[in-house]
């Protein structure tokens, strides 16, 4: 049932007024951190208002402006959209307790929350946008938004990796806007209210163009192999910008947007007609063998991260390319398993860096000692990527699995299977140089990070053991991501 | 009030005759003659804001002079096109208002009443091209613009100023020249020069191919070498550049739509005639179009002179509107028509930013202006969001032009010109990025400036409410989008479109 | 016998009171050791009585049934109790207490007590939850998460073997339960319940191709922990690195879990008449017997002793194996009967090679000339343990290979009997050199002239399990007809899988 309410437009004003006011009023340590940390909460509780609705079934909408005839700057916040938005604006609230921590001593921290504020907003933009138009529009909005951060540096391997990103994105958003004219001029509308709004009988050859130049816009955001070349060099932003912005924003931005493209754009009846999700599925499988295997050589933690949240991301796109419910459950809680377990490591990186300054990891030989806690945290999230039981990776693997077999496709399974294996393979040794590789002489004394990093890294780390332990419920992501699949087929 | 129809001829008169008085009134005192061109311009914004509101309630309308009806006497007509007169006025006002302060630090003293007087000069012939029904007028009305153009880009005096200014005047007179010759050759073979009457009388198919054609590709030529379209945009990088930078904003926002207009006005002769095929020429427009979308952003990249950068984006969008022209399918023309607010918007407000920078820094090159930001925040904001704007990042004015454009290369079967425009417009999108870097991110290269704090008020609101016009526009598009729509469905019902 | 269904809510705090114990004593980690000792040994000794306190309920015919937590509507935990669970339980728990009184005295000296005990107790939770996990995903839930809390024990040594045989263990492990993953996703889509009934949860309607891959990928998964011959590669090596109390559980019940593993694939996912109709098991049969042998003759050629031991293992696993694979009644009970007994065994001569190590920097077989005469105790214990080993009546290890041996005449395959005798030979060839050595050599004239013998006794604390181990191997072994023991929950069991 649809319902005017204007939540889902002060979700994302929320934080656009936040930037705002950290843009006017960044000067004063005291009020900038006040801004950023209240419009988190109150954003967080915005979005978690909505949940109770959108679990029964009712969509929240509202119509702010004709942005040309007959596209509405419209938004809307469906199950799917309530799952992104709740996932980011979660974790929002938490990396702005650990961003006030970890940012003491940078520069320009007005200019740094201010504009991290500003790409949440854009964020859950992309959560509640009702069409393709007013997606594509905070899409963009969060290319922008996050160049500054990606930049923060100021340095010349910074500025480097900030012209990748953007290269890269704004190449990506171009391929959205093309697909999103084609779709407007074929269909006539861009509505993503619906389980598709494209029909065979519009040529099977346009359609084909269309996907692939949807796939490939988001894809890039989403960092499918080989679009992939930027997220692993904007790995030099500071913590918070790697954690929140390129393990959760914008990578999931991107497969947020093949979600949408699948499942609301084209739908899964015509996909199935059209066969072009199986190309998808092998390029989603080959990004994820092929990504791990260069993970495992990766010395400096960050760099280890991305590689591994290229991998990740593609069993979003694996699963939604299954086109069956059991995969769709997997991709679409994939959304929250990876964010947390993702950005519980990011944080480690981060407090081990601004505790130890150490960044590399043949350097963290003994540190499960020093940071007992911190190291604690980052196992936990590390069993959750090799998919051990009891943890949130569990889950999606667990529901991935059942999806490939259910569509028949075991060499998928044994992708999965292979690369849970990967995933050992380069989150243990860290795990081992931590606790078991102690040079020898080094005297154990307990140096943990400072509270503000270190809560909210066991704060996800425990919603990492949540998420696979209590995904029943309800409230939790996963009950809401069964509400999407529910929609989108049609049960 | 609204349809009192004195308002027609009011909105070229005033600042014709607001000019020619400016010294006069002034008597050598700068101040008195911004005041008095501020006034006249205000003037003149009123009768073009009645004339737009008619315009939207009653569709196009006409005033003949002296009460001779066309195709006799001498006739003005309001269309829709005509109301590009609004963003003349709108940035003019604007222009004239930060001229004050900006000229007494960029011209000698008893320069500054001819500079306004060039100034209405220009905007009369901006005015007068838009509004005027025959052929002839709009020919005179050119070249007062033109020739207070080239005045313009030379009243510094300086030998740079000149060279630039000379340059632009040898293109502009082999363009009049065109113009002229096509405008006789039309006269000649039908009889009129009511451009209606014209129309009508090529569409009785009373005149043979030939002429018709020769004119069209005369006109077409003349018009291009205004517009700056590839290859025949070589003059106005330099005169944009040198060009003090109000009326670097005007010629570059403005004047040289003028162009556009004028090719506009050539469709609306030829396409209801329908004794051409057209779509050769449609075609050439598209590629030349495609050709400067690409040259301008690639020679762009290249610059260290913000001002000399901002010119050659001016060259790549206007191969957007050509672009859009020469698709020749609804949407194609509505966001090509629309551009020509937008981009004028977009581009007035680099221009008067990146002079209230050179006003209080002195520099003008990417490499000295490092760091500028610290020191005049809310300047270069508005230059990020222009820059934004210009690269079409939505929700901004520049997305909609990209967006209709686009729309109308797939409407009319072209998509290839739709994926063209919109990886063209990431070229863009590489030079602006440099811009910002270095006005944010970079290190000073000269710290003395971050004291000298933002350009005087007078200076910096004009800059403000275009940057933030062309945030609101976007927002707002389907107002100019549903006012301009009915006109381009005018333009294009003969092809049965 | 009809059996009755009984929630208990004593089966999760089965799993969930040896972790609790873990987490609360680690703030006493370093003000009051001896408090730690005593609370793990408190909850331990709970947990060893809570197993055991299931027994009369499962001989009566009760089986005990909870729901623990529902993940996900598809994912669900679910414990419950039957007779081979509250078998391999007991057996689990009541070595775990033995391991745990012996690593009071033997790990005094090492570093990183605190880890070793949290680990410890927690892989204790974890290994029963494998054993009385009710659905294949709680199994395999415990399953995985149990190899990855048994690193930190494995590598406890942290000396360059060890972690070379814990990434060993680790790369081992992880692929089985990846192979033990796709079985288990596999079985969900082709019968949905999950439930470990005693029919059986397969059919032969989906076609006996998808059948085959389930059954090779469970039976290679778990083969790696049951160390089934060629996946046995981490066994050798993970064994001699770890410390001797924890080699002892890792022999005695975790090698096991893998066979326990293979049990459940075969009666309760699989199910009797299906595997018949597949007609796979004379395979798994076959490679059994090769393992049974192979590991054996290699055992004799090792002089590590815990090396040898653990090829041994290797060895006595292949046994149990080949007891399930030839699908017959008593076969099977004799299958039960010598996890249960073969732990004890096992575990008695580990503690023991323990002993030697600590007490007499003995690491090999050559070195033990004349140990018994310094450590009489400790090598009673072994000479028990190891004539159990071979299948001298009336100890243990006699009882199962006899109903092994039973089991091969029913299943008319006498040839298994010959691998049967010719295994208990060369155990008697790997193991009895040792005794002989220990008790008729004179120790070597270079080493310590110390002739305070008596002295050279462990202490009680490591001493005391060790001997109760020794001792359970005859108990099982004279009193195995009474009701209680191992082998009256293996033929209940049986008859459940084979009426």
């Amino acid at each position: 049932m649809e319902v005017v309410d204007i939540r889902p437009l002060l979700a994302p004003a929320i934080s656009f007024a936040c930037s705002g006011l950290v843009f006017v009023y960044g000067k004063n340590r005291l009020w900038r951190n006040f801004w950023s940390l209240s419009a988190a909460v109150i954003k967080l509780g915005v979005v978690m208002s909505m949940l109770p609705g959108a679990l029964r079934g009712d969509v929240y909408v509202y119509k702010l402006v004709d942005f040309t005839p007959g596209i509405g700057l419209g938004f809307r916040a469906d199950a799917l959209g309530m799952l992104f938005a709740l996932v980011s604006s979660t974790l929002w609230v938490l990396t702005i307790i650990y961003a006030i921590g970890y940012m003491e001593p940078e520069h320009e921290k007005s200019r740094f929350f201010g504009f991290f504020a500003l790409s949440l907003s854009c964020t859950v933009g992309i959560a509640f946008a009702e069409n393709l138009l007013t997606m594509f529009l905070f899409y963009e909005a969060l290319t922008i938004a996050t160049y500054p951060l990606v930049i923060h540096e100021e340095t010349p391997e910074a500025f480097r990796a900030g012209r990748k990103y953007l290269i890269h994105t704004l190449t990506g958003g171009a391929f959205v806007l093309i697909a999103t004219i084609v779709t407007f001029q074929i269909a006539g509308t861009l509505t993503l209210s619906k389980p598709g709004i494209l029909d065979a009988s519009m040529g099977t050859q346009t359609l084909t163009w269309l996907f692939v130049a949807l796939i490939a816009g988001f894809g890039v955001k989403s960092a499918i192999m080989p679009l992939h070349g930027w997220l692993p060099e904007a790995m030099v932003a500071p913590t918070p910008v790697s954690a929140l912005l390129h393990a959760v924003a914008v990578v999931k931005a991107g497969s947020f947007g093949i979600l949408r493209t699948i499942y609301n754009v084209f739908g899964i009846a015509l996909l199935k007609e059209l066969g072009l999700t199986n190309w998808l599925a092998w390029i989603a499988a080959f990004t994820i063998i092929a990504a791990s295997f260069i993970a495992l050589f990766q010395d400096h933690l960050k760099r280890r991260l991305a590689y591994s949240t290229i991998s990740q991301l593609s069993y979003i796109v694996l699963g939604a390319s299954m086109l069956n419910p059991a995969a769709a459950t997997a991709a679409i809680a994939h959304i929250a398993n990876q964010a947390f377990a993702k950005i519980t490591m990011f944080f480690v990186a981060g407090a081990i860096q601004r505790t130890t300054g150490k960044t590399h990891i043949h350097e963290f030989q003994g540190i499960g000692y020093r940071m007992p806690w911190t190291m604690g945290a980052f196992t936990v999230a590390a069993l959750s990527f090799i998919g051990v039981p009891l943890f949130a990776g569990f889950v999606t693997k667990w529901y991935l699995a059942l999806g490939t077999l259910e569509a028949g496709a075991w060499p998928f399974l044994i992708v999965l299977i292979a690369s849970s294996l990967l995933n050992a393979g380069y989150w243990l040794p860290i795990v081992y140089m931590a606790y078991f590789k102690v040079p020898p002489g080094t005297k154990m004394h307990v140096e943990e990070a400072r509270p503000t990093l270190l809560i909210p890294t066991l704060i996800c780390a425990a919603y990492v053991i949540l998420l696979g332990t209590t995904a029943q419920v309800p409230l939790m992501p996963f009950s809401v991501a069964r509400a999407a699949v529910r929609f989108v087929f049609g049960m | 009030m609204v349809s009192w129809p004195q308002w027609l001829s009011l909105v070229a008169l005033v600042p014709l005759v607001g000019a020619v008085t400016t010294p006069a009134v002034s008597r050598g005192r700068s101040r008195v003659a911004a005041l008095w061109a501020l006034g006249v311009m205000t003037v003149t914004s009123f009768a073009a804001l009645m004339l737009i509101l008619r315009v939207a309630r009653e569709g196009p309308f006409s005033y003949p002079f002296g009460g001779w009806k066309s195709p006799i006497g001498i006739e003005f007509r309001f269309d829709e096109f005509s109301a590009s007169i609004g963003i003349v006025c709108l940035v003019g006002w604007l222009a004239v208002l930060y001229s004050q302060r900006y000229v007494e630090h960029a011209l000698e003293e008893p320069r500054i009443p001819y500079y306004y007087t060039l100034l209405l000069l220009n905007f009369t012939g901006m005015i007068g091209f838009a509004v005027t029904g025959d052929l002839f007028n709009l020919f005179v009305f050119m070249e007062i613009l033109s020739l207070s153009s080239y005045a313009l880009v030379a009243i510094s005096g300086e030998r740079t100023a000149e060279m630039a200014g000379f340059k632009y005047l040898i293109m502009g007179a082999i363009s009049s020249l065109m113009v002229l010759f096509s405008i006789g050759l039309l006269y000649a073979s039908t009889g009129s020069l009511n451009m209606a009457d014209i129309s009508s009388r090529i569409g009785d198919g009373a005149v043979g191919p030939i002429p018709l054609a020769m004119a069209l590709a005369g006109l077409t030529v003349g018009f291009m070498v205004k517009a700056a379209l590839f290859p025949l945009h070589i003059w106005l990088p330099d005169a944009h550049a040198i060009a003090p930078s109000p009326v670097s904003a005007i010629l570059s926002g403005l004047v040289v739509k003028t162009g556009l207009i004028g090719i506009l006005r050539v469709y609306q002769i030829y396409y209801g005639a329908k004794v051409l095929d057209l779509s050769s020429l449609n075609t050439m427009l598209v590629w030349l179009g495609a050709i400067s979308i690409v040259m301008g952003a690639f020679f762009a990249i290249f610059q260290e002179d913000i001002k000399m950068m901002l010119a050659y984006s001016t060259i790549s969008n206007i191969g957007y509107i050509v672009m859009g022209f020469g698709l020749a399918s609804p949407y194609s023309v509505i966001g090509g028509s629309v551009h020509i607010f937008n981009h004028a918007l977009i581009k007035a407000t680099l221009f008067l930013a990146a002079g209230c920078l050179i006003h209080k820094t002195g520099y003008r090159t990417l490499y000295d202006l490092r760091g500028v930001g610290k020191a005049m925040p809310l300047t270069t904001a508005a230059l990020s969001v222009g820059a934004i704007s210009i690269v079409g990042i939505p929700p901004t004015a520049g997305f909609l032009c990209k967006w209709y454009i686009a729309l109308g290369a797939f409407e009319a079967g072209q998509p290839f010109f739709g994926v063209a425009l919109i990886f063209g417009a990431l070229f863009i999108f590489v030079y602006y990025i440099r811009m910002v870097n270095s006005f944010y991110f970079r290190q000073p290269v000269h710290p003395e400036f971050l004291e000298v704090g933002e350009a005087p008020a007078s200076m910096l609101a004009p800059v403000l409410i275009l940057a933030s016009l062309c945030l609101v526009m976007g927002i707002l598009g389907r107002i100019p989008l549903s006012f301009i729509e009915p006109a381009a469905h005018r333009l294009l019902a003969p092809l049965g479109g | 016998m009809e059996s009755q269904l009984t929630t208990s809510l004593v089966t999760p705090a089965m799993f969930l009171l040896p972790i609790l114990g873990a987490i609360a004593v680690v703030p006493l980690t370093r003000t009051s050791p001896k408090a730690r000792a005593l609370g793990l040994g408190l909850a331990c000794a709970v947990t060893a009585a809570l197993s055991m306190s299931f027994i009369p309920g499962v001989l009566a015919g009760k089986i005990y049934e909870t729901h623990v937590l529902r993940l996900t509507p598809s994912i669900w935990m679910f414990m419950r109790v039957d007779a081979m669970g509250a078998l391999f339980g007991t057996t689990i728990s009541v070595l775990w207490f033995l391991a745990l009184v012996y690593s009071a005295g033997y790990m005094a000296d090492e570093h990183r007590r605190g880890r070793y005990y949290t680990f410890f107790m927690l892989a204790l939770g974890w290994t029963l939850g494998v054993a009385y996990a009710g659905n294949l995903l709680t199994f395999l839930i415990f399953y995985e998460l149990f190899s990855i809390l048994t690193y930190p024990l494995v590598v406890h040594e942290e000396t360059p073997e060890a972690m070379a045989a814990g990434a060993k263990y680790v790369i081992y492990i992880l692929i089985g339960g990846s192979l033990v993953l796709l079985a288990v996703v596999s079985t969900f889509f082709l019968a949905g319940d999950q439930t470990l009934t005693a029919t059986g949860l397969l059919s032969l309607e989906k076609g006996r191709t998808p059948l085959l891959a389930v059954f090779w990928c469970f039976i290679v998964g778990f083969g790696v922990k049951a160390a089934l011959f060629p996946l046995h590669g981490w066994v050798p090596d993970a064994h001699p690195a770890a410390p001797a109390p924890f080699s002892a559980v890792l022999s005695g019940v975790m090698v096991a879990a893998g066979s326990f593993g293979i049990m459940r694939v075969v009666f309760n996912v699989f199910g009797v008449k299906l595997l018949r109709e597949l007609g796979v098991m004379p395979y798994l049969a076959g490679i059994a017997a090769f393992t049974v042998v192979f590991a054996a003759i290699l055992a004799v050629r090792q002089d590590n002793l815990k090396r040898r031991l653990a090829y041994s293992t290797i060895s006595q696993m292949g046994y149990v194996t080949l007891g399930v694979a030839l699908l017959g009644p008593l076969a099977t009970t004799g299958a039960l009967v010598h996890i249960a007994n073969h732990a004890f065994m096992k575990g008695t001569l580990f503690l023991c090679a323990g002993l030697l190590i600590k007490r007499a920097c003995v690491t090999n077989v050559s070195q033990m000339n004349g140990t018994a005469r310094r450590m009489p105790w400790t090598m009673g214990a072994f000479a028990i343990a190891a004539l159990g080993m071979i299948g001298t009546p009336p100890l243990s290890g006699f009882v199962s290979k006899w109903y092994l041996g039973l089991g091969m005449l029913e299943a008319d395959q006498p040839l298994y009997l010959v691998i049967l005798l010719g295994g208990a030979l060369l155990a008697a060839v790997y193991l009895l050199p040792i005794v002989y050595v220990a008790y008729f050599k004179a120790p070597p004239a270079t080493a310590d002239v110390d002739e305070r013998s008596e002295q050279r006794e462990a202490p009680a604390s490591m001493l005391v399990p060790t001997i109760v181990a020794a001792s359970l191997t005859i108990v099982l072994g004279l009193a195995a007809a009474v009701p209680g023991l191992p082998v009256s929950l293996a033929r209940l069991t049986a008859t459940g899988f084979f009426r």
